[in-house]
Parts: C-alpha cells; sequence; structure tokens
C-alpha cells in the first residue's frame, strides 16, 4: 500500500516544527552561516539566509528536506496583508523524474511507494537534479552525493509515521495510506469550497503522474512556488529520440552526397 | 518555469566540454567510415586523419566526465548495480544508455586507430590485422557510423528530457543540433589536420569542404527553430553574457565567419591553407562555445 502525505496549508502556522523535526530525526546539519560584508550595512549580513522574510531557508536543499515556505503578501501601505504558509518537501511521485533519470539505480521506489535514494550507490553525477520538476532533489558537496527526504524511509517500515507529521502541532501535515489521504483531502476542499474559499484547490492528484505527497492550496499553485503542470520530463524521450534520429540520417544523407565522387567514377572504373 | 526550482548553477564545464570533444570525435569518425563505405579511393587520406583523430579525442572523454562525478571512485556503477550484482542499464536516462553507447563507440574508435595504424605500416601485429579482415570491411564503417552519430546526439537527449526551463523548452531540437554541430566540427578538425599539411589543394579537400559549409547551414537552421520553439526561455542564451557566447561565439564567429570564409577562399586561386586553417580554427572554437553557453545558461 503506498504510503504519502497530505498538506494542508489552510490549517499551517508556519511553526517550523516539521523543519527541526526532519533535521533532528535524519541527522541533517544546518545550513552553515556565511556571513559577507553589504554596501550599506556597517555589520557582516549572512548572506545564505533570505534575511527579509520569515521564510528561513528559501528553498530545499540537500541538508533542508523540509522547507516552510512563508507566501508574505503587503501592499505598498501595509493595509492589506496576506500570510499564507505551505511546508514542503519530495513529493514521491509516482513517476519519479530524478528515478527515471538515474544512471545508476541508486534511486530506488521501496514498497511502500516512497523514492529513495541508496547514497552507496549514488556517483554524484547530478543528472538528477534537473530532472526533478520541483527542483527538490540536490547534491551535497560534503558526500558527493544526492540527498532528499526519505519519507522517513527507516519509520515507515517500522511502523512509525514521517518524523514531521508526528511534530506537526495542527494536523497540516498527515502521514498514511495514500487512498485515505485523498478522502481526507477530498472532504477538506469540499468544507472550505462551502465556506467561500473559492480558489482553494488540490495539487498533486495528477500532476506529474500522480504525487504520494500532495497539498491542499488557498491559491494558485505558482503561489506556493510549485509549478502549475509539472511534467514528469522522461516523457519527451520518444520524442526527442526520434527528432535526434531524423538529425544523424539527414547528417547521414549529406556525408553520403558530399563524399560522392562526381564526374571521377568513369576513371576510376577505367583504371580498376 | 518553475519559481520553486532551487537553480543551482553548477559548473558544468567538464560536462560541456566532454560534449563538444566527443561531439568532434564523432563527427571526424563519421565522415572517415562515410569515405570507408565508399571504399576509400583517393580519399582514404581523409578517413586515416578522421580515424587517428577520433580515439586521442575520445580518449580524453572518460576523464572529463569522471572528474565531473561527486564520487569518482564509483564510476564503474554506471555499468554495474553493486546491489544485485548485475550489468545496469536504464534505457529511460540518457545518460545510462549513453555510458554503454560511449564504451562502443570507443571500442570501433580503437579499431579502426589500430587499423590505420596496421595499412600505413605502423603497427606490425598480424594477428590482428588476421582477426579484423574476418568480417567485411564495411561491416565496421556501417556499425562504427552508427554508434558515432549516436555519441554526437545523445547529449541533445540528455539536456532535452530535464525539467530545466532552458533544456525543456528546445526540446527536440537540441539532438540533432549537437549531431549537425558534430559534423561540422569533425569536418573542421580534418580540415585543421589537412591544411597543416599542406593538403589543401587535393580533390579530396573539396568534399571535407562541402561537407562542412551543409552542415553549418543546416546547424545555422535548427538554431533559428530552436529560438522559436524556445519562445521566452531562449532569453538566457540570447541575452548577456551567455548571450554573447552564444550569438557572438557559436553564431557570428563559429558559423557566419566560417561560411564567408570558405566561399571567399573558394574563389581565389593562391595558397589557402592560411586562410582555410583560420576557418577551421573558428569552426572549433564556435562549437566549444555552442556546448558551453547551452549549458551554463540553462
Amino acid at each position: 500500500m503506498a504510503k504519502g502525505m497530505f498538506v494542508d496549508t489552510s490549517i499551517c502556522t508556519g511553526c517550523k516544527a516539521c523543519q527541526v523535526a526532519c533535521k533532528e530525526w535524519n541527522g541533517l546539519e544546518g545550513e552553515p552561516t556565511h556571513f559577507q560584508q553589504t554596501p550599506g550595512a556597517p555589520y557582516p549580513v549572512a548572506f545564505n539566509f533570505t534575511g527579509n522574510s520569515y521564510d528561513n531557508t528559501g528553498a530545499l536543499s540537500a541538508m533542508d528536506w523540509r522547507h516552510v515556505r512563508f507566501i508574505e503578501q503587503f501592499n505598498r501601505n501595509r493595509s492589506e496583508a496576506r500570510w499564507l504558509f505551505s511546508s514542503d518537501s519530495c513529493k514521491h511521485c509516482n513517476d519519479a523524474g530524478c528515478l527515471n533519470a538515474c544512471p545508476t539505480g541508486a534511486i530506488i521506489h521501496t514498497d511502500m511507494g516512497n523514492v529513495v535514494v541508496q547514497d552507496d550507490v549514488c556517483i554524484g553525477c547530478k543528472s538528477c537534479v534537473p530532472s526533478c520538476p520541483f527542483g527538490v532533489i540536490a547534491m551535497s558537496e560534503k558526500t558527493g552525493t544526492v540527498h532528499k527526504c526519505t519519507l522517513c524511509d527507516d519509520r515507515i517500515h517500522n511502523g512509525l509515521g514521517t518524523a514531521c507529521a508526528k511534530a506537526c502541532p495542527t494536523g497540516s501535515i498527515r502521514f498514511g495510506d495514500v487512498p485515505e489521504l485523498k478522502t481526507i483531502a477530498d472532504a477538506r476542499l469540499a468544507k472550505l469550497k462551502a465556506l467561500g474559499e473559492t480558489k482553494a484547490n488540490i495539487y498533486g492528484y495528477t500532476e506529474a503522474g500522480g504525487l504520494n505527497v500532495f497539498y491542499l492550496f488557498m491559491d494558485r499553485p505558482t503561489v506556493y512556488g510549485q509549478p502549475e503542470h509539472p511534467i514528469v520530463p522522461q516523457q519527451r524521450l520518444p520524442l526527442s529520440t526520434a527528432a535526434t534520429v531524423l538529425g544523424a540520417v539527414a547528417l547521414g544523407v549529406v556525408g553520403l552526397i558530399s563524399f560522392r565522387e562526381r564526374g571521377n567514377k568513369k576513371k576510376e572504373d577505367v583504371t580498376k | 518555469m518553475n519559481p520553486e526550482t532551487h537553480i543551482v548553477n553548477y559548473p558544468w564545464y567538464f560536462v560541456g566540454m566532454y560534449f563538444y570533444i566527443s561531439g568532434v570525435s564523432a563527427g571526424a569518425y563519421f565522415i572517415g567510415s562515410i569515405i570507408e563505405l565508399y571504399g576509400g579511393g583517393k580519399r582514404s587520406e581523409i578517413s586515416r586523419i578522421a580515424f587517428s583523430l577520433a580515439l586521442p579525442l575520445i580518449l580524453l572523454a572518460p576523464i572529463l566526465l569522471i572528474i565531473d562525478l561527486g564520487r569518482p571512485e564509483r564510476f564503474w556503477h554506471l555499468f554495474f548495480y553493486t546491489k544485485e550484482g548485475i550489468p545496469y542499464i536504464n534505457l529511460q536516462s540518457p545518460m545510462s544508455v549513453g555510458s554503454w553507447g560511449l564504451m562502443v563507440y570507443s571500442a570501433f574508435c580503437l579499431l579502426s586507430f589500430l587499423n590505420t595504424l596496421a595499412a600505413n605500416g605502423r603497427l606490425e601485429f598480424a594477428p590482428f590485422a588476421k582477426l579484423y579482415n574476418r568480417l567485411p570491411r564495411k561491416t565496421y564503417a556501417v556499425i562504427g557510423m552508427l554508434a558515432s552519430l549516436f555519441v554526437a546526439g545523445y547529449p541533445g537527449v540528455l539536456l532535452n528530457v530535464t525539467a530545466w526551463p532552458l533544456w525543456e523548452s528546445t526540446a527536440p531540437l537540441l539532438g540533432p543540433l549537437f549531431i549537425a554541430s558534430a559534423g561540422s566540427t569533425g569536418a573542421a578538425a580534418i580540415v585543421l589536420v589537412m591544411a597543416r599539411r599542406k593538403m589543401a589543394s587535393r580533390d579530396a579537400f573539396v568534399h571535407l569542404e562541402k561537407f562542412d559549409r551543409v552542415s553549418m547551414i543546416i546547424e545555422l537552421l535548427i538554431i533559428g527553430a530552436v529560438i522559436v520553439v524556445a519562445g521566452q526561455y531562449a532569453a538566457p542564451i540570447l541575452r548577456g553574457f551567455y548571450g554573447v557566447m552564444f550569438w557572438g561565439g557559436t553564431v557570428i564567429m563559429g558559423i557566419l565567419i566560417p561560411l564567408g570564409l570558405y566561399w571567399y577562399s573558394s574563389r581565389s586561386n593562391t595558397d589557402r591553407s592560411q586562410l582555410v586553417m583560420l576557418t577551421a580554427i573558428l569552426v572549433l572554437f564556435g562549437g566549444a562555445l555552442l556546448r558551453i553557453s547551452l549549458m551554463q545558461a540553462g
């Protein structure tokens, strides 16, 4: 049975308990702080943190497998404001771009449907990095391999839920069997719609071949930094291959014509 | 296309240079094998040069590729799945298929190289000639040619099946583009060697120039199509630093000026070696900048 998570962003408070739980359980180091002198500031500024938002890491990385995205929308005089939060992670795609691209078999689907990198197989070729439609998987210069959320592979194979879901104080992140989670998600969406939240939508049922970690968003996916229509990149493989074969045939024809011995043919035949 | 994508600007220089050098090697091998198919004759000097170039160039490939890995010592995992102890190939992954293809191509480069040495009388090893000649010579030409076209084209497919905006939006044209560029740079490499050896006045040379010209025109057409197909996502290679590299380096210096020079030098009757050498060098630089700009701007 495929396990997954349902992230209900409508009840996320942006507390980042999930980020902390993820780091603790998985033994992930903190992002090192790099200070540098910045024009206009008399003191050194940490340049690898956002610095202008409660969002601290700004993105997922090899060390940050969970990232609470803060969407802080204010008008000019700050009389109107909207704060949205969305706890993001690997979506554990059914048809995973990273897995498809891996040339070594390092990335696998387990029996529970989660996508895991086998660190001892990975060679650090980075071809999975641009192949993820969501920009999740990332390279670590320290280990020379790629890392991402495992859906707490060790926990879920021992009857526990994911660390982030366990730590979530509002129930915004739920772990469970995907079909069950979908029932919960549908019910929640219906309730929100009834309350007049017309823009609410569920992200991940059909996107990129179906995601085991799916979201309830209060606005369009792009507002939450997710692609509107993610596509598994390998879907372009047949057409790209066909075009390349066509190109090869064309060059072959050009070659055959260019190197044909015109006019000289007769002379050569005579000498033979 | 995707604001979430945490774009880490990797230095893809090693990979870019690999795409370029393997393209030159494959283009040269392709030309050599075509001439072999026609039975060599007076132009077999071209194929001899082609095969002597193809092997040393492709020997650089594994070096560039392995340096780029995060764990270079594990490169053999590309061919062998350690968890199950079996040879491994992932047909959905251009990098996996490409690794095997590169291996096949390298083997043919080696065979053709040794055969060229044997033909020149520099390799005195009778068993090789005996084994080599067991199969009809054209078999090598046909299979080697297919392998060379594969090596020239697969990097384009690899880039097209990713999710990064520039590489994604140029699908499915990067494969054909790389093939055309491999053809023209491969021809330019042979031209350069011939011009250095003062062989530029020979009849055979005309064929080579013609092939180079036509492949450059095809390349130009594909570049036009790439820009149209990619639309707004082509911006990184059209503007800024990589824009200068792409327009100035690849299109103007690497294609338009060489086309003009070939045309000009074909009309003059004086010694053309110098001019032709310059043209070939420009084509070779243009090919390198095409790979680098496309990779780094992605």
